[in-house]
Order: C-alpha cells, then structure tokens, then sequence
C-alpha cells in the first residue's frame, strides 16, 4: 500500500512538473500580453516532433536543446505574423485565434508525420530503474524532474536579475509606463512570447521521452495548464509552480483510492480555491478585474 | 533661443471624443514652462499625445529637431523625453532598486548611485517595494525613474498631487534643481501658485485651446485673470507655502 501510494505520488509529481513547464510558459504569455494561448500543446507537440527529427542527426542531447530553441523560433515568427495584431483587442480575438491555429498545429504533425505513435529514443542508461524495489523511479524521471527544476529556477532568476526580465515583471502591471522608460515593448512581449514557447517546446522533448509522440498529446496537458494557473492565482509565477504541483499530486493519490476520479479532482480543487480565495492560492487581488 | 519642443495644431481624441483641439505650445530649451487649466481642459491627454502614448490625429510635434507626431513612446524617450505621468505609476510589484532598472535610456551621467546621492531616502528603502512606499517617496522615485532616462526635456503630470506641504516644497526644489542642470521643463500642475513662481513661460489650457500663453510673471502679477483662467480656487493661490525664485 505504502509502496502504492508512493508510486501515485511519484507519478504525480512528474505529471505535476509537465503542468508546471506548460502553465508557466501560459502564464508568461497571459501576464505580458493578455492573450490565453490555446495552441500552446501545439507548439509541445512541435518540440516533440522537432526531437524525434533531430535526434537521429543530434542525439538525444542535442535534441534536447536544439528542439525546444527551434520551438521558440516558430513561435517568434507565428507571434510576428499573427498573434501581434491582437494586441490590445477584446482576449475573444485571441483566444479564436490561437484555438485554430492549435487544430492547424495537430493536423500538420498528421500529415508530415502520420497519425501513429512515434518514439523519442532515450539514451540506455536513463531508462533503467534505480532499484528493484522502486522499479517505477527510472533515471529518465529523475532526470525529467531536474531539467524541469533547472529550466524553472532558470526562468526565476532570469525573471528576478535581469534588466530584461525585470522589464517583464514591471510591464505585467503597467507596460504603458514601461514604454515610456524607452523600453520597445513590441520586442518585449516577442521575447517573452518566445520564451513561454521555448518552455511548451521543452515539455514536448521530455513528454515524448517518457510517453512517446502523438499528435493530440498537447490537448490532453493544455487544461490542466490552465487550472494549475487558476488554483496559483492568476498573475503569479510562484503560484503556477504550485499549482502545477498540487494539482499533478492530487490527480495522483486519488488514483489509488478512486482512479475513475483521478481527472475530476483538478476540477473540484479548483472549484473549492476559488470558492475559498477566489484570486487563487497566490494570485494578486484584483488583478483581472 | 531654440526650443526643446515645438507643437502646432494638435487634435487629439479618445475614441469618438474630441479633446484636444488644435493645442499649440512650445517648451524653450533650459526653460521651465508650465501648462495650467482646470479639470479637464485636456492638460493630461497634451502630455500624453507629446510622449505619443495618445498620439494626435491632426498637427506635428517636433522634438530636438525630429518629427515625432507619429513615434512609439519608447521612441520619444530614447531622444532623451523623460514622462513622470499622473499618480506616478511606479511599479508596486517591484522593489525601489527594481524601479530604477527598468529605464532603458540614452548614456548620460544619470546613474542608479547618483540617484541615491540626490535622493538619499530611496536609497535607504532600495529593496521596498513599490507598493510600501509613502506618496513623496513615490513621487521621487517616478522623477529618478525618468532622470535615468538621462533626459534634455522632463514632462512632469502634476507631480505635487496629493503630498504633504513639505513634501511639496522638496518636488519645486527638484524641478528648479532640473533647469539648474540644464534641463528643459515641461510642467503640469493644479498647484498654480508655485508653478507660476517656479516657470520662466506659461500656458493655459481650457476645452482643448490654448487661451492665454506668455511669461510665467506675468500671469502671477494678475491675480483675478489666474482665477478665470485657471479655475484655481482662493486655497491654491493663497497656500502658505513660500515663493521660490526661478533661477537665472
């Protein structure tokens, strides 16, 4: 039983990781530049089809950094030629937008790669299981949560030091006044687009790692993405890791006790956040009013 | 004598309204000039179609020499056009030393130490946040802000808004302290009383036309025409706070 729940709760933190790295490039895009990015499991599923191309010339290792950089690149040129027009308008016109672009995304991966599984190859000695006992705590778990560790302690620090992220933070709450301190805020929020879609194109590597490569698996991440922003608090960082994380936990341990339930109590924790703290766990009051 | 900035005919609106109509003004190089008028005479949307955050839809705006009716305001600042806006808009998600970093200016002396060298209390409150501070901190640290620009011309939206007396006193000095660095002033202020005394030129504003312009003393030497003009009621003009002698 122990063993059970730990295996769940494993589980869940490693599902819970995958929310994190896709809500927090969400909630990157949603607190600069207003738009709810529905094509963000599109541009994960471009990072895994990118890896599975890549990998025969780069290696996994190459793979998995050159996958996600060409991810970013994509996204530039979409938010270039796309998204920048919404800028401003009523979030409808973004979210109509990006909801096709993100059939457009699955339909092309069907069509360049077909509609059938594809592998991601992991290097051997990363699938091995650390011990007989604890079969399911392979190297490649290990090793999934740490780059996602690193990437999101990366984004903070980033976030938190640079002139550049500082900029991000201050133009989350007033990007009028950021604009006019000489900062070119066409160019920030391409920035920051691109590096919330760098993080959608890392999660896409590390999901076909572990799962394997479809191209609907982006759909199946998007939603609980939002809910883990929803449950943080909207407007809040920190508060997307933890969310991510406890609501990856709560789908875990229920799937021991009553695994037909294990989807539906993300919901019902975000039912009773926000009947409790409507702005969220950690979400600033009044921010989306 | 040249002028920092030159606007003729501006026509400004948001949306379908129409507020500014046809405003001509210009600010003199190593000058104070202030923008007086009541509430809602369009003083705030003139500053803001100057710093092109409201561009205007008819009229030029030349600045240091360059068009800049149609300029992004992140254009407009890198000239060297520092906008300290109504209610200061300081970042409060951010800490003081934060603040400071987030200009992106031309190279000048302004530095974040000789910030903390003109304005010792943001110094001592670096890693407050912005939301923590009090209302005068607030003001000095949106002013800094936009000297970190390293600016030839400082557009202040009445600065001395909501502080105390004292508090007041210090934002006049720093605006006198700007022309004494030879930079150029364009001030909007409720606040007629020392404005006037602190302006070399000043202009009036009402329904989106300019109706009177000329040198500050002028209008101050008239007391019954400030109070037509400017709507000031007997409590600004007759403050108790003391004259300060502009420079030069």
């Amino acid at each position: 039983m122990t063993q059970l729940l730990l295996f769940n709760v494993t589980n869940g933190l490693i599902i819970g990781a995958f929310y994190v790295l896709m809500a927090l490039g969400l909630s990157l895009i949603i607190n600069l530049s207003g738009v709810i990015n529905f094509a963000h499991g599109g541009f994960l599923v471009i990072g895994g089809y990118l890896a599975y191309a890549l990998t025969p010339a780069l290696g996994f290792w190459g793979a998995l950094l050159v996958a996600p950089l060409l991810t970013a690149v994509i996204g530039l040129v979409v938010e270039r030629l796309l998204i920048r027009r919404l800028y401003g308008r009523d979030p409808l016109y973004s979210l109509l937008l990006t909801f096709g672009l993100a059939f457009m995304i699955e339909d092309g991966t069907r069509f360049i790669w077909g509609a059938q599984g594809l592998p991601v190859t992991v290097p051997d000695f990363l699938n091995q299981p650390l011990s007989a006992s604890l079969f399911f705590i392979t190297g490649y778990r290990l090793f999934m949560v740490a780059v996602v560790a690193v990437a999101v302690a990366a984004l903070f620090l980033l976030l938190r030091y640079t002139r550049v992220g500082i900029r991000i933070r201050a133009g989350t709450l007033d990007l009028e006044t950021v604009s006019t301190l000489g900062v070119n805020v066409g160019r920030l929020r391409s920035l920051n687009f691109a590096a919330g879609i760098f993080l959608a194109g890392l999660s896409g590597v590390l999901a076909g790692g572990q799962l394997g490569l479809d191209p609907t698996m982006g759909a199946g991440l998007l939603m609980p993405s939002f809910i883990a922003i929803i449950v943080g608090g909207v407007g809040s960082l920190p508060g997307t890791l933890v969310g991510g994380l406890l609501i990856g936990v709560a789908a875990g341990v229920t799937a021991v006790f009553f695994p037909s339930a294990s989807d539906a109590v993300m919901y019902v924790l975000m039912a009773v956040v926000l009947l409790l703290r409507p702005r969220g766990l950690m979400g600033e009051e009044g921010l989306m009013t | 004598m040249t002028d920092a900035l030159t606007a003729a005919g501006l026509h400004t609106f948001y949306g379908k309204s129409h507020i500014l109509h046809g405003v001509s003004l210009n600010v003199a190089e190593g000058m104070i000039t202030t923008l007086l008028g009541r509430n809602g005479a369009g003083k705030t949307t003139t500053l803001r179609s100057l710093v092109g955050l409201t561009p205007a839809r008819e009229g030029r705006i030349v600045t240091f020499g360059q068009d800049t009716t149609r300029w992004p305001p992140f254009r407009i600042a890198a000239l060297g056009v520092g906008y300290v806006p109504e209610g200061r808009r300081i970042f409060p998600n951010l800490t003081v030393e934060e603040n400071l970093k987030v200009p992106n200016g031309r190279a000048g002396d302004w530095s974040i130490e000789r910030i903390y060298a003109l304005f010792p209390r943001l110094a001592e409150r670096k890693s407050n946040r912005g939301r923590q501070l009090s209302g005068g901190e607030q003001e000095m640290l949106a002013i800094a802000r936009a000297l970190l620009l390293n600016p030839r011309l400082l557009i202040l939206d009445e600065p001395s808004q909501g502080l105390a007396p004292r508090v007041v006193q210090e934002v006049f000095a720093i605006v006198a302290r700007m022309r004494a660095e030879g930079i150029s002033v364009l001030l909007v202020e409720q606040n007629v009383r020392q404005s006037l005394a602190v302006a070399d030129h000043a202009f009036v504003l009402d329904d989106g036309m300019v109706v009177w312009s000329g040198p500050a003393v002028e209008l101050a030497a008239d007391e019954t025409r400030v109070r037509t003009l400017t709507g000031a009621t007997a409590e600004d003009w007759e403050g108790a706070a003391p004259r300060v002698l502009p420079a030069g």
